[in-house]
Formats: structure tokens, sequence, C-alpha cells
């Protein structure tokens, strides 16, 4: 599902963020990211949400180098990866159900159809009773289900996260990951960025170590 | 209600999957009439902010439009002078009356000639004494040393034609000299003309003057939604997506301006009525305030919508620019 090849990835003339990273991850496959702030985790995720262009190397998704992509053809592909933010990057001036519905509109979903797949994903992450509500009104824990109900509500191929569990609880973060099992368990290909090395090797998935940029383990699940 | 989540083994290609035509249709049908609401919905939420800003648009657009509405209406009393414009033949001092009524016949059956009309020496030494009341004075000439004259309307009063025409008219026996008096009315149509282009370069100012209008305001409300901008880019938002709400904010502004700008000018065209037909009255002429008819009207409404929707154009594509998600 994701390959990278020899990547490298520069900003401005010096700092180089990584540097030849080469893996792959296979279809329906769990993988965990680790390694301090500033190893790389990001920038490595950035390139795959095509935020981002390879400064070397190729990333192919589905077999396809993305660096490849037409500007006008970024956001069709951006619409096959779900994504999971640190700061859950909700919009706070409407309600919750709108949050999760929003990259259905933004295809143009019809809105029954749309309306009942927000529903389903609300229902999975557990918040069905709080469509209403405004994300303000919830916890950090809950805003994050949000943030998860909305990347996984297009019923992606891959699901990207970014230290999901950063701004939580040992409790939360355990159910959190738990969440993307469950998807992974049905096929969705997971990728989580996390530093919570407790957490993620109880959790026996396979586990990528970056330092400085590089990758320096490829640890299979145990 | 538990249902099966994402169930999905293959990823649809990287080049995406794009809905059926139909469908597709129908949905950015459906986003456009969402957004026209929405950006109506989220200016009448500030009124204030929102009156002041068309308020602005109205006023850079009431200048070229009064300016346009007068020349328009000076078009039309150009008009009337052109059926005003005459000219005169003068018939040689020999030229009896009976013979003046002749001539006068000739210079009717030319093909060029609408109206003659003869004045003999004695109506037109009348006419005379009485416009300069100097009566004594030329009483006290032996001889009238007016010839007799002859008013004449011609058929196209085109200043070339009408030149031509005087040429022709001369050939006539019996008649002295044709005079014409263009001069004055050729200065108000190269007035008129500069009237026109100076409409013209006003009308191009404040449009200008409009799209920044806009353009200031619809930067503005692009910075305050950066986030969502950002937050829907990132999950696969177009650019038309994006900039389709600051599109119809931008049109909502030029016409509520262009509305403005509508009431505006027929509250000062009547506020104006009374003195101005009092004015051109007092001159004996019959001069009415312009207004603007339905096509002004619509011509106003289309032109400030339009320029709101292009200030807005050039506004969002400046600024989604610099929003790159972080």
């Amino acid at each position: 599902m994701i390959e990278f090849e020899h990547v490298g990835k520069r900003y401005g003339g010096r700092f180089e963020a990584l540097s030849n990273i080469d893996f792959r991850v296979r279809r329906g496959e769990m993988v965990f990211l680790t390694g301090h702030s500033g190893a790389g985790k990001s920038s490595l995720l950035r390139l795959l949400m095509r935020l981002e262009r390879p400064s070397r190397g190729r990333v192919l998704v589905a077999g396809h180098d993305i660096d490849r992509l037409h500007v006008s053809q970024v956001p069709y592909y951006r619409r096959q990866i779900g994504v999971v933010f640190q700061d859950h990057q909700l919009l706070f001036d409407r309600s919750v159900f709108d949050n999760v519905a929003l990259p259905l509109t933004i295809q143009g979903m019809e809105p029954h159809e749309a309306a009942r797949r927000v529903r389903a994903a609300l229902d999975k992450v557990g918040l069905l009773y709080r469509e209403k509500a405004l994300p303000i009104e919830l916890s950090t824990g809950e805003q994050q289900r949000v943030g998860i109900a909305r990347a996984v509500v297009n019923k992606p191929a891959l699901l990207l996260a970014d230290e999901p569990t950063g701004n939580l609880d040992p409790q939360l973060s355990t159910d959190i990951m738990t969440l993307f099992e469950d998807f992974n368990r049905i096929g969705t290909t997971v990728m989580v960025a996390s530093h919570d090395l407790a957490l993620i090797t109880r959790l026996r998935h396979r586990i990528l170590r970056l330092r400085e940029g590089r990758l320096v383990a490829d640890e299979e699940a145990a | 209600m538990r249902e099966a989540q994402p169930r999905h083994t293959s990823m649809r290609g990287a080049r995406g999957q794009r809905p059926r035509k139909g469908s597709q249709l129908r949905a950015w049908a459906r986003h456009h009439r969402a957004m026209c609401r929405d950006s109506a919905t989220r200016l009448i939420r500030h009124p204030l902010a929102s009156l002041l800003t068309m308020l602005a648009i109205a006023i850079a657009l009431i200048l070229p439009a009064g300016l346009w509405l007068t020349l328009d209406s000076a078009r039309l009393l150009d008009a009337e002078l052109d059926e005003s414009a005459t000219l005169t033949a003068y018939l040689e001092q020999a030229v009896g009356d009976a013979e003046a009524g002749r001539v006068t016949e000739a210079l009717r059956a030319h093909e060029g000639v609408a109206e003659a009309r003869l004045i003999t020496a004695e109506a037109g030494m009348r006419e005379f004494q009485e416009s300069l009341g100097l009566e004594d004075a030329l009483a006290r000439l032996e001889n009238n040393p007016l010839p007799a004259s002859v008013v004449i309307s011609p058929r196209d009063t085109a200043p070339e034609e009408v030149e031509q025409l005087a040429g022709a008219l001369e050939e006539v026996s019996g008649v002295d000299e044709v005079r014409l008096d263009l001069a004055w009315l050729e200065r108000l149509r190269r007035l008129a003309e500069l009237g026109q282009r100076l409409v013209l370069a006003l009308g191009g100012l404040f449009g200008l003057g409009v799209l920044l209008i806009v353009g200031n305001t619809i930067r503005l409300s692009v910075e305050s939604r950066r986030q969502e901008i950002e937050v829907v880019t990132l999950i696969g938002a177009t650019h038309a997506f994006v900039r389709r709400p600051f599109l119809y904010s931008g049109a909502w502004y030029g016409l509520g301006g262009g509305l403005l700008a509508w009431m505006l000018l027929s509250l000062g065209g009547h506020w104006l009525a009374s003195p101005v037909t009092a004015l051109a009255e007092s001159y004996g002429a019959d001069y009415r305030m312009p207004s603007l008819d339905w096509l002004g009207s619509a011509v106003l409404l289309f032109s400030s919508t339009l320029l709101g929707w292009s200030g807005a154009w050039v506004a969002v594509n400046r600024h989604l620019a610099d929003i790159r998600p972080r």
C-alpha cells in the first residue's frame, strides 16, 4: 500500500528532515511510527498526505508515485486517505455532525446517504448521542474521537494518524488505539505516529523507529 | 444501531475516483445553492459591517452612474437642438417682395430642404428693432439696410450635410449668401464627447475602487476563516470548493452596493427634480430630471454584482496561495 524508495526531504538548503527512508507497508497492515519529536515522523506523514514533496526518492501509494499527481488531482487523492491530527483540526463553528460530514460534503455526496454514513461513523466512536453538540462542549478525548470519525467517514483505504493520543491520559490513549485496531481489522491500512513507546510496544504491531531523519529500526509485530 | 464500518480492501487508484457525471452536476448545484445561502447568512449576521461595505460600494458607483444619467439626458437635448438647426439664406438687396416669394419657392423645392420661411425686409427690420430696442436709431435710416431672408430647416441635420446644402443653395439665383451657425453646436458636441470620455474614465476608476473595496473585505474574511480553509484543503477540497463561498460573498456585496446606489440615485433625483425643472422652465426649456429606466437599473445591478464577484475572485486567489496547511 505504501512504498518509500530512498526518500530524502530537505527543508531550505541544509536541514535534512529525512534521509534515505526505505520501507514498504502491505495492504491491511497496521504500523506504528515512533521516535523523539523532530525525528521526522511528521515530515514522513506530510509526504504521504502530499503536503510536501520528497527532495529525493519516490513515495508510492497503491502503486502510484504521488509526486507525479497533477495539482488538480491532489484533492481527489487526499479524499482517499483518512487523517487524524494531534490537534484534531475540528471546526468550532459547527456541530459534531457537520464536522464529521465535511469530507462527504466536499465530495458532494447526496445528503441523505451522507447522514447515514456520518451516524455510522459517530456510532463507531461512541459519540452518536452528541451529534448536535458543538466541539467546544466536548472533552479532549471526545474531540479526538470526532476527529477519528471524520477521518473514517469516507471509508478510506489508508488511515494516517499524527500523535493521536498526544494530549490524552493513558486510559483514553488505549481506547483510541483500540479504535484504530478495529478499523485495521476490517481491512484499513493504518499508520500511527506516536512517541508513546510504552503504549505502542504493548499493542504488538510493526514499529518503524526514526532517529534524526533516519529509519533506525523496523521491528515486525511480535 | 451498530453498523459494519469501512469495508473496502482496495484503494481506488491514487488518481482518485470521481463521482459519475450526473450526480457530480447535482452535487455541484447543491453546493452552489448552499454557499449562496450560507454567504448571505454570514452577511446578515454582521448587518452593520456589511451595510458599511455596501455603502462604500454604492458611493463608488453613484458618481459614474449619475454622470452617465446626466450625459444621457444631455444627448436628448442634443437631439432637440439638431431639430432646431437652421440655415439662413440672405437674398440680394435688389430682390423685391414678389421676387422674394419666387426665390423662397425655389429654395423650398430643393430636395434637401424640409421647410423654408420668408422674412421680408420690413419684417426683418421690425424683429431687429424689437429685439434690440434700437427703434430710434434705426428709424433715422432712410433706407432699410436689411435684405429679405429665408429661414430654412434642412431635412438632414448632420453638420456635413447641412454645410453641403448651404453651398448648393447659394447657387440659387437671387440668393446672396447662406449662413449657418454650427460652431456652437459643434462645440456642444465636443463637450458631450468629452463628458462621455470622462464618464468612461471615472467609471473605470471607480469600478477599480469597487474591486478594491470588495477585495479588501474578502481578504479579511479569508483571513478569519483560515483554519477552516486549511482543514478542508487537508481533507480533499478543490480550489473551486474553497473559493465558492467567498465568490458568493463578493457577489452579494456587489448586489447590495448596486441596490443602495440605485436607491440613492432615485432619492437624489427626486430631491433635485423640482429645482432642476424650475431652472429649465426659466430658460423656456422642457427638461425633465433624468432617472434610471429598467435597462439602466439592470445594467447597474448586473455590473455591480459582477464587480463584487471579480473582486472576490482576485482576493481569494491572491490569498489562497498563501494559505497552505501546516
